[in-house]
């Protein structure tokens, strides 16, 4: 027993050994090996960048040496890029990471009353993630995209933080860790492992020339998550060498964060009378077989938005009233169903009635629902679709459902969790997303100074697959291209290729975009 | 309609934890429901209890894990109060006489494993804090409660596991100070 023993102490000491020695042995790093290359005066230069790094960076040494070891990929980057030392230190200056790391995290913020249901609602692998993306002209570097992240988070407190449970809500916790981008590898918006200590509800990921950022909606909405992509891109564009004069589009990620900017302004909305908004009648669903790994496909169809917008003009319509018509009529064609009523959800973005620099949630939703016996011709519903769609998203159906949310938040607030997230779980799986049959999002036009809009081609948005809606869609526009993207959650390819025809028959030119199937 | 592939190949999925639960829950509903059928039919003892609080004390451990707050403080707390719930059953259903002192022994190391577990890693830790105040105010409540229910037995290793636990609440306060106060208002806050 005895020698046993002391064999099994030998063998370890022999592969500490071992260890130690092929640590001593293993050639030194390419940062090493270039730092030891460097005449005396960049090297004292280099030497005080490191320090002034160290003076700013106060958090676990794990994370530091993580940050530290991106600045030496980014001095690497530039030097093999043969931009001059001194250069490469100005545009990394130490001092953009400003004072989020040197100092510990004392901000934490309770989840704004759109926001709570979905922590309470998600599963595992079920959870309500968008995802925004830039399309740059140039390949993606990835080491500039990191560093562009550690110096834009600070601007996103309300962003910098971890899930955590309280007794009676759930809430955002901040964390001062490096934050992570990650190569595109997985589906799109796949849920997000938010368990973990410190884990991070957002991801930023990039594919060749591509920079998504997948949010769990937790965190905001898409006014929120586009102002982060946006300041996110800028900042990469400023790493890369191009000269964005500051513009009030983009958010400045020196700038001090101020207390608006992270709000709940669900709280200072004033109280109205009517709360109403949220039930409604089983909506029709398309047929195909709900596939088991979602989304099943990512598709885009990116149209020259002038062509769009005569398209829309042609049957006396706005953009949105005469994608959502087309929608209806693809999804009329993608059921077996011969009556019912389909419904599509529009998210209204509520900054439009109280103006909030807020980048939490600030979002309602409104559906549209048409007999599908109706459905029949572009001509005979847009104006249906149109005069719901008015009535609807206007200021007083918006206020009513606004004041359904917060009572009902009100009236749950001393209920313990435990049994909130019960009594949702039960709800949300009994009701889900079976009230709509897809989802428009309509992000609108983004504008971006003219000195970015040069570097970037084009932007799309993609929302998670819901639990039975066999498609979700959204559009957003930027440099005249409007995307629209469709999330399929089937194999059936009814509905996208009766959206291809009906938009080619409006004479709207296009190229189509996406993912293969991720299930076979 | 020709589609230009712009995403990346992903790598083919494992088996979800989703899809692995849809296809666990039969034999686990299965059991659910056998376990209870057959206890009555043969008789006896109720075990069948005993068998119901494993089952899901499996399911909520290890098949079903938690979405938020899945930390080492969290899931150290979780498998102790199973654990005593579980050794309180089996005292009250099977063979009674022995819980009063196991389970003060079982709440007693857990709360030592818990204090290291903290105070090792303090940082990061005192954001997964709650539950262990929750597991604090439960063993001073079960010493407070249990002394004076079985004052004639001998009732030290309550008092051990009651002390423990103060002794612990104590140190965090001391530990965290202003910081204490700050965690609980965000545990409990109703905003």
């Amino acid at each position: 027993m005895d020698y046993a023993l002391d064999s099994k102490l030998a063998r370890f000491a022999r592969r500490i050994k071992q260890a130690k020695k092929k640590k001593r042995l293993a050639p030194p790093s390419p940062f090493k090996q270039y730092k030891e290359g460097l005449p005396d005066d960049k090297a004292e230069q280099l030497r005080e960048f490191f320090a002034d790094f160290s003076a700013h960076c106060l958090i676990a040494k794990k994370e530091k040496r993580k940050l530290r070891a991106d600045f030496e990929r980014a001095i690497l980057h530039y030097e093999n890029a043969g931009v001059s030392l001194e250069k490469a230190l100005d545009l990394l200056a130490v001092k953009n990471l400003g004072s989020f790391y040197a100092r510990p995290p004392v901000l934490w913020f309770p989840l704004d009353d759109a926001a709570k249901i979905y922590p309470l609602s998600m599963e595992h692998g079920i959870m309500s993630i968008f995802r925004l993306s830039v399309y740059l002209k140039q390949p993606v570097v990835p080491e500039l995209l990191q560093i562009a992240l550690n110096f834009t988070i600070k601007r996103f407190p309300s962003f910098a933080t971890t899930l955590k449970k309280g007794f009676f809500w759930h809430y955002l916790d901040t964390t001062k860790r490096r934050f992570t981008v990650e190569q595109e590898k997985r589906v799109p918006c796949e849920s997000l492992k938010v368990a973990l200590s410190g884990s991070q509800s957002f991801r930023v990921i990039y594919y060749e020339n591509r920079i998504s950022v997948e949010f769990f909606h937790v965190l905001t909405d898409g006014f929120g998550g586009n102002a982060f992509l946006m300041a996110l891109t800028s900042e990469y564009l400023r790493l890369i060498g191009v000269e964005i004069p500051p513009d009030a589009k983009i958010w400045d990620v020196n700038a001090v964060p101020v207390a608006e900017e992270v709000e709940n302004t669900f709280a200072k909305v004033p109280r109205s009378g009517s709360a109403s908004g949220f039930m409604d009648k089983l909506a029709v669903q398309m047929n195909g077989k709900l596939s088991e790994n979602k989304p099943s496909r990512i598709i885009h169809f990116k149209m020259n938005v002038s062509e769009l917008k005569a398209a829309a003009k042609k049957h006396q319509a706005s953009v949105t009233v005469y994608l959502l018509a087309l929608m209806f009529l693809a999804g009329r064609a993608a059921t077996d169903e011969l009556h019912g009523e389909a419904s599509i959800q529009v998210p209204v973005n509520m900054r439009k009635f109280y103006p909030s620099k807020t980048v939490r949630n600030f979002s309602m939703y409104c559906g549209i629902r048409l007999p599908i016996e109706e459905t029949t011709d572009v001509q005979s519903i847009i104006a249906k679709i149109d005069e719901q769609l008015k009535k609807k998203t206007s200021k007083e159906s918006m206020d009513a459902m606004l004041m359904a949310t917060v009572r009902l938040v009100k009236i749950l607030r001393y209920i313990p969790l435990i049994l909130k997230q019960r009594v949702a779980k039960a709800v949300y799986g009994f009701l889900g997303d079976k009230i709509f049959s897809n989802t428009l999002s309509n992000l609108g036009v983004i504008e971006v100074p003219q000195a970015m809009a040069e570097h970037i081609e084009s932007m799309d948005v993609v929302l998670s697959p819901p639990l039975t809606n066999r498609a979700t869609c959204s559009v957003v526009t930027m440099n005249d291209i409007a995307t629209f993207t469709i999330t399929k959650s089937t194999l059936d390819p009814t509905f996208e290729e009766v959206m291809y025809d009906l938009l080619l028959a409006d004479n709207i030119s296009m190229t189509v975009e996406g993912s293969d199937f991720y299930e076979a | 309609m020709k589609l230009k592939i712009t995403y990346p190949p992903v790598e083919k999925r494992k088996l979800q934890r989703r899809h692995f639960l849809r296809i666990i829950r039969w034999p686990v509903l299965f059991a659910v429901v056998m376990s209870p059928v057959v206890n009555y039919i043969i008789g006896g003892k109720a075990w069948s209890l005993i068998v119901l609080m494993s089952i899901y004390m499996a399911w909520s451990l290890v098949l079903s894990p938690d979405l938020v707050e899945y930390n080492r403080i969290s899931q150290t707390i979780k498998l102790i109060s199973f654990s005593c719930s579980l050794l309180a059953m089996i005292d009250f259903f099977l063979s009674p006489g022995w819980a009063i002192d196991v389970v003060p022994i079982v709440c007693f190391g857990g709360l030592v494993i818990t204090g290291v577990l903290f105070f090792t890693d303090l940082d990061r830790q005192k954001q997964n804090m709650l539950p262990m105040l929750f597991l604090i105010v439960i063993a001073i409540l079960g010493s407070i409660v249990g002394v004076s229910i079985w004052r004639e037995k001998s009732g030290w290793p309550l008092i051990i596991m009651g002390a423990t636990a103060g002794l612990l609440l104590l140190a965090c306060i001391i530990t965290l100070r202003g910081e204490f106060l700050r965690e609980l208002k965000k545990r409990f806050h109703v905003k």
